[in-house]
């Protein structure tokens, strides 16, 4: 039995693509499609698990209910075209090829590039297991990155845009200006290189950190318990995080995927209880406005913070 | 009763010293599948780093070599048991052949658009060309002094004079040149773009004759009798058999799934990995059918050992 994924892709790509890419002259991306039918079909995957497990526990025990949902549509769409679209096709070619690029030029001055394989040849063969020893990594890379984004003010000023859901569901995750999608893609790209993740499995990594962070948006009076809720971060968890009180440097519960990060370093609160989310020191359009006029207003808010002395910001 | 024992043991046990091995690299797996040649069954896989593509042997025979391009690995291997014997590091080692006095190793850098010339014996790197895109497949001239090489990413075909080990011209051939090889004092070369085989001057690189044989030809194989030219056609889905001598195609097979690599059997059957199947078909050129065996993700290269005995499972290390 196959892997259902890389045949479904397979069978796209044989019958759909290259016919596609044949007729049109651009047989040049066969490889570069074949790969990211792949993980867009990972992407549709993720979606519809996603909806899946998050609706019903939306519609069980929600922490707010809404007259209008109108402001969740946009942060639909930010969904769709980061995990089908965009997502897989910039993390498999960019990544692939920085890889390619700098461990080749790593062998080439007589350094073998370092992976975890490498550093303990137990794991060579080993995908799952390395695959979730690299998703923990990449996960404690997160939460410093997370953190650094609200203590800067221009990174702040991209990072509210995500902040300003006040109708925040399991939709939200992936609503962020496009500058600090590049941020987060750079960032963890370059940690991705420095520990040897197989390029391959870069896009599945993230897609998967993406679905626990897509649970821990969702709008539902779920928590894991006492031992639960330090072991993997939950909804009420990660709300905290997002509420009023919580927006800008003085934020808390920064993880992603692993409150263990929070807890090291001191910046875990176990104690906020299901808080109202939004950042109120932003302006409506980060909030309510459509996919371009929040990404506008971010890059206003982030441009304005060169202009001025330093505050504190946030609420 | 003795006679029927007999037989019953031998029906039983030919396949442990009459078989041989298959190797399909696995890119995606990342890995390569060891398949019995008697029993046409996967028995084991061996681990790579990350992305191996194709695998050639050694000219004293000793080690089958595959090329991991994102682990910037060579792994070698014993071609009779599986077994690893060692791991170089090789920067992007995508496809590469020794030449044929067998002194010179060329690696193509796919990704890194590099052209790497080794000394076989040493391992030393001679000389790197720079390309100006994704240095797909190669060929030698008989005479060990020139090598071919398609740029897939471009519509261009270099040739590199090995002797003083500098460029001696680049043309444009078609618009996605792929496989590439020397027959008959002449440069062959699929184009993956469109529908033919190009066949190209050596000396000079002006493209004398175009050949059709389907939609996105892709890569070229010699039978071991020099007779028949193999043309696997990635967007046609088939794989032609075409005269060596006239180039006239003889005959066109149906292969689902993407047809890649091929390597020839004993006895006239043709094995060609599925890229898009996770599959390796084996064809009867006689009669056109053609059974699969379920390998590892995309299959690239393949090879085959039908001189090595049956292959238990190997070590995976």
């Amino acid at each position: 039995m196959g892997d259902p994924f890389d045949l479904s892709a397979g069978w796209l790509e044989e019958h759909l693509l290259i016919p596609m890419l044949y007729r049109f002259g651009l047989m040049n991306w066969e490889d570069v499609s074949y790969s990211w039918i792949l993980f867009a079909l990972y992407g549709v995957a993720q979606v519809a698990v996603t909806f899946a497990v998050c609706l019903p526990l939306e519609h069980w025990r929600p922490v707010e209910r809404w007259p209008d949902n109108k402001a969740v549509w946009v942060d639909v769409a930010y969904t769709v075209l980061s995990r089908v679209g965009v997502l897989p096709l910039f993390t498999y070619v960019l990544f692939y090829r920085a890889q390619v690029f700098v461990s080749g030029w790593m062998t080439d001055q007589g350094w073998v590039p370092p992976t975890l394989e490498g550093l303990f040849p137990v794991l060579l063969g080993q995908q799952m297991v390395t695959f979730v020893l690299y998703a923990i990594i990449l996960d404690f890379a997160d939460y410093w990155r997370h953190w650094l984004a609200h203590q800067f003010r221009w990174w702040w000023a991209l990072h509210s845009l995500h902040h300003a859901q006040r109708q925040m569901t399991f939709w939200s995750d992936d609503r962020n200006h496009l500058l600090d999608d590049v941020i987060a893609f750079v960032w963890f790209g370059v940690i991705a290189l420095l520990i040897g993740v197989p390029p391959l499995q870069f896009p599945l990594l993230v897609l998967t950190l993406r679905f626990l962070e897509s649970l821990s948006h969702a709008n539902v009076r779920l928590s894991f318990g006492w031992l639960g809720d330090r072991l993997l971060i939950s909804p009420r968890f990660h709300r905290a995080h997002h509420g009023i009180r919580g927006a800008g440097d003085r934020s808390c519960n920064y993880g992603a995927v692993l409150p263990w990060w929070d807890m090291l370093f001191r910046t875990a609160d176990f104690g906020r209880d299901y808080v109202r989310t939004g950042d109120p020191s932003g302006e409506e359009a980060l909030a309510t406005g459509s996919y371009w006029q929040q990404q506008q207003a971010g890059l206003c808010r982030f441009a304005r913070t060169f202009g001025r002395p330093h505050a504190r910001h946030g609420s | 009763m003795r006679r029927l024992f007999l037989l019953c043991f031998l029906t039983v046990a030919s396949p442990a010293w009459a078989g041989g091995i298959a190797f399909i690299v696995n890119s995606r797996g990342p890995s390569i599948s060891v398949v019995d040649m008697a029993t046409l069954k996967e028995v084991s896989r061996i681990p790579t780093l990350r992305e191996p593509h194709h695998l050639i042997l050694t000219p004293d025979g000793h080690s089958l070599m595959v090329g991991d391009t994102a682990g910037n690995q060579m792994m070698f291997l014993d071609p009779n048991t599986g077994e690893v014997q060692k791991r170089m590091p090789v920067a992007d080692p995508y496809q590469f052949q020794f030449s044929p006095d067998g002194k010179l190793l060329t690696v193509n850098g796919l990704l890194r658009n590099q052209v790497d010339v080794y000394d076989a014996a040493s391992m030393k790197l001679l000389k790197r060309f720079p390309v100006v895109a994704t240095p797909s497949h190669l060929t030698y001239s008989p005479d060990s002094s020139t090598v071919f090489v398609s740029l897939q990413d471009s519509d261009k075909l270099v040739a590199f004079d090995l002797r003083t080990m500098t460029e001696k011209w680049t043309v444009p051939i078609g618009k996605t040149p792929a496989g590439v090889l020397w027959l008959n004092g002449k440069v062959l070369v699929a184009d993956m773009g469109t529908d033919f085989i190009a066949v190209v001057d050596p000396a000079n690189g002006k493209v004398l004759e175009h050949v059709v044989t389907g939609q996105g030809a892709h890569n070229l194989f010699l039978s071991p009798d020099r007779k028949i030219l193999w043309v696997n056609n990635r967007a046609g889905g088939t794989t032609v058999s075409v005269d060596a001598a006239t180039l006239k195609v003889i005959r066109s097979y149906a292969i689902p799934g993407g047809p890649d690599d091929m390597d020839f059997a004993p006895g006239g059957k043709i094995w060609i990995t599925r890229r898009f199947a996770e599959k390796v078909a084996i064809l009867d050129p006689v009669t056109g059918a053609f059974e699969s065996i379920n390998v590892g993700r995309s299959p690239h290269g393949l090879f085959l050992n039908p001189k090595a005995p049956s292959p238990s499972v190997v070590s995976s290390r």
